[in-house]
């Protein structure tokens, strides 16, 4: 058939009898929880993805073997392994979060994902959510290995210590989790997973240690430093008695306005306008 | 339905769509037509959100793009088959669509096999595709919601010509079936086949637009031209004076600026033998380059 037999067939159709609007009093939106279900799955679908997961979980793995088995008995109680759990999800956490943000556009699977769900915050907002769900059950499961550390710390002498109080439990969950945010943010922010990845090891490597040499350096400066280095602020968090005082809960308010809530705005400003593309 | 209107998007002082109006119909397949840079992309981009226009808006059945509670379901999308995770399955990628329009998961295998990919193939990640798999798969990710529009951005690159002719006739039953088709390319014989509408861009401005018949008219302004070469040229160029014409040499025979019938009454009038009569006029294909060869003509091209 040619062009011209199909317009004029075509034609008188067109022109009358078909809708030309879209009827979509019917339509309901994605519910939100599919929203995050389809992002949960989108961090497990490829073999990088799957690995990364399994990678952090046997970094672990290691670090905790080689505590109850390298550590002097008394660092093989459950706060101590925990602890060093602690230290490798909150490196490593962030990184599945950065992924599940920039693959979108190192990927250009935004093509696809932002077409489906033009409401961005919607997307951002079950990104977070898969994000913040998969790094619980990340920190449950390290803290299940920490857990059989300890079972097994009597194998080369001294006892299964059980000294785990409220106090850890939140901090430890709670430092990781502003981690995994900080990386959130920076991932939106800056859009490509190697710039954010490194971005974000300068921030919790590089800065505390300039942090703390500066305070070695200059006078007055420790006093500063905890009310503008996130890391500094959340050290109370983690070390003595697990406890922060009000002063600390202020430096951590006021130094994650400046690294968490901040980015996070700005991040999430951008890519609302950004062109995908 | 798509309608543009007044669409325009600048990048810093560079405009790369300049207020771009037109509708595609419903029942009709229509082709967006232009060089490589001309602003197909970007104005199709926008049609779904992805761009921010500068001016200007666009409405499908009515509504904005993001205004579509569930979007995937009213309009198939497809704008670069290559913005696909290399590392998932085109098995994979269809089940991620399906899931985010709310789908049954038998609408992968469904669509699959509509874009004959089979079950191994579909197993294979999207790094060991050629560009006509995912071509493919691209097409069968944008009719998952069973749409009423679909938006295509080069859909034929890469796919081989039984794959174009595929495509061709998946589109015609489309649109016969009610369905509003929009496909770019930059190659006029990709479109000419399947469009029952054409639009040509030009440097982010529309040159020209109808069926193919109002274009060819339009830009020879119903004047006809004929190749025509006799075994006696000489004896052809006589005759055709003789008859008030005035033929230009061309090749081996002439140009004249008459119908072919004029010209071959004009030859058996005077008993020439003709070795080749045909109509000169330009093609689309000419029509395409002449309109957005540059800007000046351009002008002109609109206006016709
Ligand atoms: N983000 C951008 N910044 C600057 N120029 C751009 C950008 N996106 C597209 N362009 C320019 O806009 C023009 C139109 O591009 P495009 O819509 O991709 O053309 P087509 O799809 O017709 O080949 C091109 O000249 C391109 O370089
Ligand atoms: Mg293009």
């Amino acid at each position: 058939m040619t062009t011209t037999d199909d317009h004029q067939t075509s034609a008188p159709t067109g022109a009358g009898q078909l809708p030309r609007t879209i009827d979509v009093t019917d339509d309901q939106r994605v519910p939100f929880a599919r929203l995050v279900a389809v992002e949960t799955r989108k961090s497990f679908d490829t073999r990088a993805g799957r690995w990364l997961t399994i990678s952090i979980v046997g970094l672990v793995l290691v670090v905790v073997g080689v505590g109850v088995f390298a550590f002097p008995d008394d660092a093989q109680d459950y706060v101590s392994l925990l602890g060093v759990t602690g230290g490798v999800l909150g490196y490593f956490l962030p990184i599945l979060m950065i992924m599940l943000v920039t693959s979108e556009w190192s990927q250009r699977t935004g093509l696809n994902t932002f077409t489906l769900e033009p409401r961005r915050t919607r997307v951002i907002g079950a990104k977070i959510t898969a994000g913040l769900g998969l790094a619980v059950v990340v920190l449950a499961l390290g803290a299940a290995i920490a857990a059989v550390g300890v079972l097994l710390s009597p194998a080369n002498g001294g006892e299964a210590v059980w000294n785990l109080g409220y106090n850890e439990v939140q901090n430890f969950s709670l430092s990781s989790l502003i981690g995994v945010l900080v990386g959130f943010a920076l991932a939106m922010l800056l859009r490509s997973s190697p710039v954010a990845i490194v971005v974000y090891f300068v921030y919790t490597f590089i800065l505390p240690g300039v942090v703390a040499a500066l305070g070695a350096l200059v006078d007055g400066f420790d006093k500063v430093a905890p009310w503008i280095e996130f890391n500094t602020a959340q050290t109370p968090l983690f070390t003595g008695d697990y406890r922060a005082t009000g002063e600390e809960w202020a430096q951590i308010a006021v130094t994650g306005l400046i690294w968490l809530v901040v980015p996070f705005v700005l991040g999430l400003w951008r890519l609302v306008r950004a062109e995908v593309k | 339905m798509i309608e543009v209107t007044g669409l325009t998007r600048t990048y810093g002082g560079f405009t790369a769509v300049d207020d771009v109006t037109f509708t595609c119909e419903p029942g009709r397949v229509t082709g967006f037509l232009g060089p490589n840079g001309a602003g197909k992309s970007t104005t199709m981009r926008v049609m779904v959100g992805l761009t921010p226009p500068t001016r200007g808006r666009v409405t499908i059945g009515g509504h904005l793009y993001r205004d579509l509670p569930n979007p995937g379901r009213h309009v198939g999308v497809l704008l670069d088959a290559g913005a696909q995770h290399a590392g998932r399955t085109g098995r994979e990628i269809l089940t991620l669509g399906a899931r985010s329009m709310m789908l049954p998961r038998s609408r992968v295998d469904e669509m699959l096999h509509t874009v004959s990919l089979t079950d191994d193939e579909a197993g294979r990640r999207v790094r060991d595709y050629s560009l006509g798999m995912k071509q493919r798969l691209g097409i069968a990710h944008a009719l998952l919601g069973d749409p009423e529009v679909l938006v295509l951005d080069e859909p034929a690159n890469g796919l081989d010509p039984a794959g174009i002719r595929w495509m061709r006739d998946l589109l015609k039953g489309y649109a016969r079936r009610g369905g509003t088709v929009l496909l770019s390319s930059h190659l006029l014989n990709e479109v000419e086949l399947v469009a029952d509408e054409m639009i040509l861009i030009g440097r982010g401005r529309i040159v020209a637009q109808g069926d193919k018949q109002s274009l060819l008219a339009g830009a020879h302004h119903g004047e006809a031209t004929t190749i025509v070469s006799a075994l006696d040229p000489t004896a052809l160029a006589t005759a055709l004076r003789a008859c008030g014409l005035d033929p230009t040499p061309e090749g081996n025979g002439f140009k004249v600026a008459a119908t072919t019938a004029e010209v071959g009454r004009a030859a058996l009038e005077h008993l020439v033998v003709l070795t080749e009569l045909r109509n000169g006029a330009a093609g689309l294909e000419d029509l395409f380059l002449e309109l957005t060869s540059d800007t000046q003509r351009e002008t002109a091209g609109a206006a016709a």
